[in-house]
């Protein structure tokens, strides 16, 4: 199930926020588990008892870990835990992929697996890992409780895009969390301007990435409106799941990690992934990066490590080469900022413009079906395609969403946070929250009602 | 007291969320769709099956679409903002110009084109090549033709389509029918032109066909008291007026008897049950069938025609059949090409193939 569609809307959240608020406390985690396995159950009933197979190991191996008092047994169940879960990651995610480089590679044909990829698998076993490690590590204790457990695992605000919640941030919440009105109606304002970020920004922008595709006219100017456009198709997309993921949290009284602050504006592209997608960056940096060293090594070391960390974040994203190149393209950037500190010393208007050209292409990368289209999406938006540099059809498109590029832009920005804070803590702010809010519940369920079903970009991962 | 405004707020937004979500759970279930003359999606049955192949799960979000409470209200709230706040060019591909709810045409579909062209060629090589029938054929432009490319839209590359058709049928005389038009011709709320206007389309069609051209004073023109909601009006959901439609009328086809080639039974040139119905341009020859033959009592000759048509030649036909015996309407999109020798006898009548540019392009045929 997903949030931006009416049966979670209207039928789904409405009964569970009923019942979890009626149910005594003791009973609310049950509630949520039950309501999480019915959320993801939904349009893929198979794979629950995938989830349950996971929620089951990582509870049983956290419980070993906890016990053991040889470091021997509690590495023996961190190692059960780790190769289980990735081995799972692997066979659902990866098998194909490495299937299909092999068979290009050999020329032999070994038949594809051609399995479903359970939905949200990424984050959730990242997520089972950050707690047995950090049982393993002394920084968490075991959970005793099944269903708390359960429910943390599971939890459908943000099962299946994130941000990857570590066990230890919500431990305490899981086994007593407070709830008032203010925080649920903080919750709902951040869930409905997540849904107005999906709905009305990002599904308008992924439109046209469709009709650009469709395309029979295209040209330099389309491809880069197109790029463009993906950009803030998937920072909408996706930090507008995260606004909801954390909106539902707190109703339900947790409180998640922030996943995205203002990526856009950042000057380098190190200072981007501090922005971007930070409950993945920070998964990677504390799991991975320090483990193998950091960049307290020797250079070749660090180089190698840096590479590691980044093609693997590519291949979480998907089991294809361009997400590995993605990856690897801002390895070598990350490289190259740390081996040429001039750069930092451009004016920020250069430093800007770096980093969005340098994400720009690397989402076209990113959003291409194969490495090949996206060389040749490459060499179109640099004129090196034959295309002419604008048609009819491109002109027609830049004034149907220019309104919507400008909105996107100035949206990736603060301002719009800053206003809406200086203007709400007047009384006539405060008067118009409610409205606007009521607004946007509105229009997204006018646009739900009209439209068809659009799934998260983040699905996939 | 800010904090206080902002708490009765929320209250107000989940109030308001609680009254939506009661009017999905409870509002009766409707059967049809007005504005967009479509069956809506009723509640699935739900079954292990249907649940673990996943088409309960997809059946029951279209119940939920489908069946939302203010649905066409909803649609409409959407065009509005999308239209006028994003200033969006079209919603849904419907754009507005010139007062008209248009479709964007674009771009042309030459393998659609090219089909229907076989179509047709089917038919002439098994019918008409050695039946020594006169044959005409006209293609009527959609209003895109008239409002998209001056008004800023995208539209089809029109005269490489008629170029096309032109090219595809050399066994037939094409006659011209874009100069005589404009988009005042055509309904704003629809697709189709209207018929109270036709009469110079009529005029151009009888001189190439030769045949007594209809003159205005023929005919009596009656206005339909329903108003008439087009196609587009469902699809584009913005406030539109209306359409008017109108019939011309006089004794000679008031005289006229349609015969249904599925049905069996005769009807009337104008079907005024129809005019009870959801689509008014229905009302000519009892909208879309796919084999009708219009026996005239008061022909002038024993000349025969037939028509191989789509929905524009439901309203023109009638300005056709002063001369004519018998007018034989065929629309390929609902009868196999190879059955017609089981119920027309080609014997040299006249032969019009009559069909629109949407028809052609959008694999209809």
């Amino acid at each position: 199930m997903v949030f931006s569609t009416i049966p979670f809307l209207y039928y789904f959240l409405p009964i569970v926020l009923a019942v979890y608020f009626l149910v005594p406390n003791v009973l609310k985690n049950t509630v949520l588990l039950i309501a999480s396995l019915v959320f993801y159950a939904w349009g893929e009933p198979r794979y629950v008892i995938l989830m349950v197979a996971t929620i089951l190991l990582f509870y049983g191996c956290g419980l070993a870990i906890g016990k053991a008092r040889k470091l021997r047994w509690r590495k023996f169940w961190l190692t059960i835990s780790v190769v289980v879960s990735l081995s799972l990651l692997g066979i659902f995610k990866y098998a194909d992929f490495f299937i299909g480089s092999f068979n290009k590679v050999t020329g032999l044909g070994v038949p594809l697996l051609k399995l479903a990829l359970p939905v949200g698998i990424s984050f959730y076993t990242f997520q089972c890992l950050s707690y047995t490690i950090d049982v393993y590590r002394g920084n968490a204790q075991p959970q005793k409780n099944l269903i708390s457990f359960g429910a943390y695992v599971a939890l459908f605000p943000q099962l299946i895009a994130g941000p990857i919640v570590r066990y230890v941030d919500v431990a305490r919440e899981l086994d007593s969390r407070k709830h008032s009105w203010d925080e649920i109606a903080l919750g709902l304002r951040r869930f409905l301007v997540g849904l107005g970020k999906k709905v009305l920004i990002a599904d308008s922008f992924a439109l046209l990435i469709k009709l650009f595709r469709q395309s029979g006219e295209q040209s330099v100017v389309f491809y880069w409106m197109y790029a463009v456009a993906f950009m803030l198709n998937i920072y909408f997309d996706f930090s507008g799941y995260s606004d909801m993921a954390i909106g539902l949290g707190r109703v339900f009284g947790f409180h998640f990690i922030e996943n995205f602050d203002y990526p856009y504006l950042s000057k380098s592209v190190r200072e981007f992934w501090r922005r971007w997608h930070m409950s993945l960056g920070s998964w990677f940096r504390d799991y991975v990066y320090i483990p193998l060293g950091g960049n307290r090594v020797k250079t070749a070391r660090w180089v190698f490590n840096t590479l590691t960390v980044w093609m693997l974040t590519g291949l979480w994203h998907g089991a294809a080469w361009n997400f590995v190149l993605w990856g690897l393209f801002f390895a070598v950037l990350l490289l190259v900022e740390k081996w040429v500190p001039a750069l930092q010393r451009l004016p920020d208007l250069l430093r800007h413009g770096y980093v969005l050209l340098a994400v720009i292409i690397s989402f076209v990368l990113f959003n291409a079906e194969s490495v090949a289209q996206a060389g040749r999406d490459l060499a179109n938006m640099f004129g090196f395609g034959g295309l002419p540099a604008i048609t009819r059809e491109t002109v027609y498109y830049l004034r149907s969403y220019g309104v919507l590029f400008v909105a996107g832009l100035i949206g990736a920005t603060p301002l719009v946070r800053n206003t809406a804070r200086r203007i709400s803590k007047t009384r006539a702010g405060a008067l118009l929250e409610p409205m606007v809010l009521i607004g946007l519940l509105v229009l997204c369920s006018a646009y739900l009602v009209d439209g068809s079903f659009s799934p998260f970009l983040y699905f996939r991962f | 007291m800010n904090q206080k405004i902002r708490r009765f707020g929320a209250g107000v937004l989940v109030a308001l969320w609680a009254v939506l979500t009661g009017f999905a759970w409870f509002s009766p279930v409707k059967e049809l769709s007005d504005a967009e003359r479509r069956p809506l999606a009723q509640m699935p049955q739900f079954t292990g099956q249907s649940m673990l192949n996943g088409t309960f799960v997809k059946d029951f979000e279209k119940y939920t679409l489908d069946q939302f409470p203010l649905r066409d209200q909803f649609r409409q709230i959407k065009s509005l903002f999308h239209y006028y706040v994003l200033n969006q060019l079209d919603n849904n591909e419907i754009y507005i110009a010139e007062g008209h709810a248009a479709e964007l045409e674009y771009p042309l579909n030459e393998a659609s084109v090219n089909r229907a062209l076989g179509q047709l060629q089917r038919v002439y090589e098994k019918y008409l090549k050695n039946s020594g029938s006169k044959i005409y054929t006209a293609v009527v432009p959609d209003k895109g033709y008239y409002i998209a490319e001056e008004n800023g839209y995208l539209s089809m590359d029109y005269k490489r389509l008629f170029d096309m058709v032109r090219q595809g049928m050399p066994w037939a005389q094409h006659i011209d029918l874009t100069a005589l038009l404009s988009a005042e011709d055509y309904y704003f709320t629809d697709t189709h032109w209207r018929q109270e206007r036709l009469l110079k389309v009529a005029q151009r069609l009888s001189e190439q066909m030769d045949i007594t051209p209809p003159q205005t004073e023929d005919f009596t023109v009656t206005e339909l008291e329903r108003p008439f909601y087009g196609v587009y009006y469902g699809q584009a959901a913005l406030p539109m007026q209306p359409d008017t439609l109108c019939i011309l009328e006089n004794p000679l086809l008031k005289d006229c008897r349609v015969y249904n080639y599925v049905t069996e039974k005769y009807t009337q040139i104008y079907d005024m049950k129809k005019a009870e119905g959801k689509d008014l341009y229905e009302v000519y020859l009892s909208g879309a069938q796919s084999l009708l033959r219009i026996e005239n009592p008061s022909a002038s000759t024993d000349r025969e025609l037939i028509v191989f048509r789509d929905s524009f030649g439901s309203s023109l036909t009638p300005l056709l059949v002063d001369d004519y015996k018998t007018v034989t309407l065929v629309d390929i999109r609902y009868i196999n090409v190879e059955l017609l020798g089981n119920y027309i006898d080609f014997h040299g009548q006249d032969v019009l193939f009559l069909y629109s540019t949407l028809v052609l392009n959008k694999n209809l045929i």
